[in-house]
């Protein structure tokens, strides 16, 4: 199908974009346009306008702090995987976005645009909340910082405020006994999972002593679980109990592919799959 | 603030050149090259699964259904009929020697996604080849041949 009428501006600065966007509360802001555009084309969305910030350069800046990572909202997929900071430094991250649809795809999708899109089937915004990422949104006001668990309020539903447009995304660096790991079951390479889980795992002398599960393709949101979390560090892999603990934890809604007692199944599998990379 | 439903673009296809070009802001890239005689972009899903309209815009493989033409302002564009150099004439024979398609619509994308595995000069085994073609459907060949033909092109021309 084709999009629907709109109109497109294309913004000379982030503070020209900003006002813009805060004189239209239907105007959306277009990045890499890789999700935004089938939505458009499928008519699920019917903005007034397009802000294009994707001519901003300045907005693609990958560094290296003292304790974090910065990634700029525009830096592309293809990109961050190509960075040699984050080659050094953040792996996990690379490893994830080869899951995150395919080549031609990567090439124009970005890191910010996936993050602030809050779709809850995407691994970006899982990532992010299981690192206790924050989110640098830039307003009429000025800059405010907004943790990653606090920024995700529903469906598509986050908390950018009809003035601000993400800007980048800053990840605490993974201490020594850390580590990322994550599984997703899908039926084809690079589609959408049917469910997903992205863990961070603190070690002490190989034992787990803490525990971070974010499952993503299982509810409205990416599905922090605490005490999940804790069941898995008490007891390790036990379906039942951990099935029963899901279901209270996640209102698991289901899609084309996946009914939601089969995504709470998977979830639960999901958590003795890690648990299994983690053993080798 | 001007708010506008159509924008004049220039840019570079195939190099020739587009100047001051007026689009309306909701047509995709695919449409506009199309409207242009240039019909050798397929477009299949447009929503970015099938890969059918995959094209290289500043020297990357990107999909031209989910790119606004008045997003192409100033870019350089390469579609299959541009496809005239010596690297993709050895492509195209490879595709052809294996019959690495059945009806082509596929072909366009296909050749396209190739150009830039060949580009990147890495080495990949058929796993990877699969890999990096598994955002182009084929939904005649069952991929074997095409495979085939993208193997052969990397080991000729790598």
């Amino acid at each position: 199908m084709k999009a629907p009428d709109f109109s497109y501006y294309e913004a000379k600065s982030l503070s020209d974009a900003i006002k813009f966007k805060s004189q239209d509360d239907e105007a959306v802001i277009l990045a890499g346009g890789q999700s935004l555009l089938p939505a458009l084309n499928m008519r699920l969305s019917s903005p007034s306008c397009l802000i294009d910030i994707s001519k901003l350069k300045d907005l693609s800046e990958i560094k290296l702090d003292d304790n974090s990572i910065y990634i700029g909202a525009l830096a592309t997929h293809n990109q961050v995987m190509d960075n040699l900071i984050i080659k050094e430094n953040f792996s996990s991250l690379i490893e994830i976005l080869k899951m995150v649809a395919h080549p031609a795809i990567r090439n124009k999708g970005t890191h910010g645009g996936s993050i602030a899109y809050g779709d809850p089937a995407a691994e970006l915004p899982a990532f992010a909340v299981a690192n206790n990422a924050k989110f640098i949104l830039s307003g009429l006001n000025g800059n405010r910082t907004v943790e990653a668990n606090d920024f995700y309020l529903g469906l598509f539903e986050t908390d950018i405020k009809p003035d601000e447009i993400l800007v980048g995304i800053n990840y605490p660096l993974l201490k020594s006994n850390e580590k990322i790991v994550f599984e997703e079951v899908c039926r084809r390479h690079g589609d959408y999972a049917m469910a997903g889980l992205i863990a961070k795992v603190k070690i002490n002398q190989s034992v787990i002593e803490n525990i971070i599960l974010v499952f993503f393709a299982t509810g409205d949101r990416p599905n922090l679980t605490f005490n999940t979390s804790k069941l898995v560090v008490k007891n390790g892999y036990d379906y039942s109990s951990l099935k029963k603990s899901l279901s209270s934890e996640i209102d698991f809604a289901g899609d084309l592919n996946s009914s939601a007692p089969m995504k709470l199944h998977l979830a639960t599998i999901l958590i003795g799959k890690i648990l299994k990379k983690l053993e080798n | 603030m001007s708010i506008k439903n159509s924008v004049n673009i220039s840019l570079s296809v195939n190099g020739e050149s587009f100047d001051n070009v007026t689009v309306p802001t909701r047509q995709h890239l695919a449409d506009f090259l199309r409207s242009q005689g240039l019909t050798g972009t397929h477009l299949g899903c447009e929503q970015g699964a099938c890969g059918a309209c995959t094209i290289e815009m500043d020297g990357k493989a990107v999909r031209s259904c989910l790119i606004l033409a008045s997003q192409a302002n100033g870019s350089s564009i390469t579609t299959v009929e541009g496809f005239d150099d010596e690297v993709m004439e050895k492509v195209k024979n490879n595709f052809l020697k294996h019959n690495a398609f059945q009806c082509g619509f596929c072909s366009p994308g296909m050749l396209m996604t190739t150009k830039e595995i060949i580009s990147s000069k890495k080495k990949l085994s058929r796993d990877e080849i699969r890999s990096e073609i598994s955002g182009n459907y084929c939904r005649c060949t069952g991929y074997q041949s095409i495979v085939d033909a993208i193997e052969e092109s990397i080991n000729e021309i790598n």
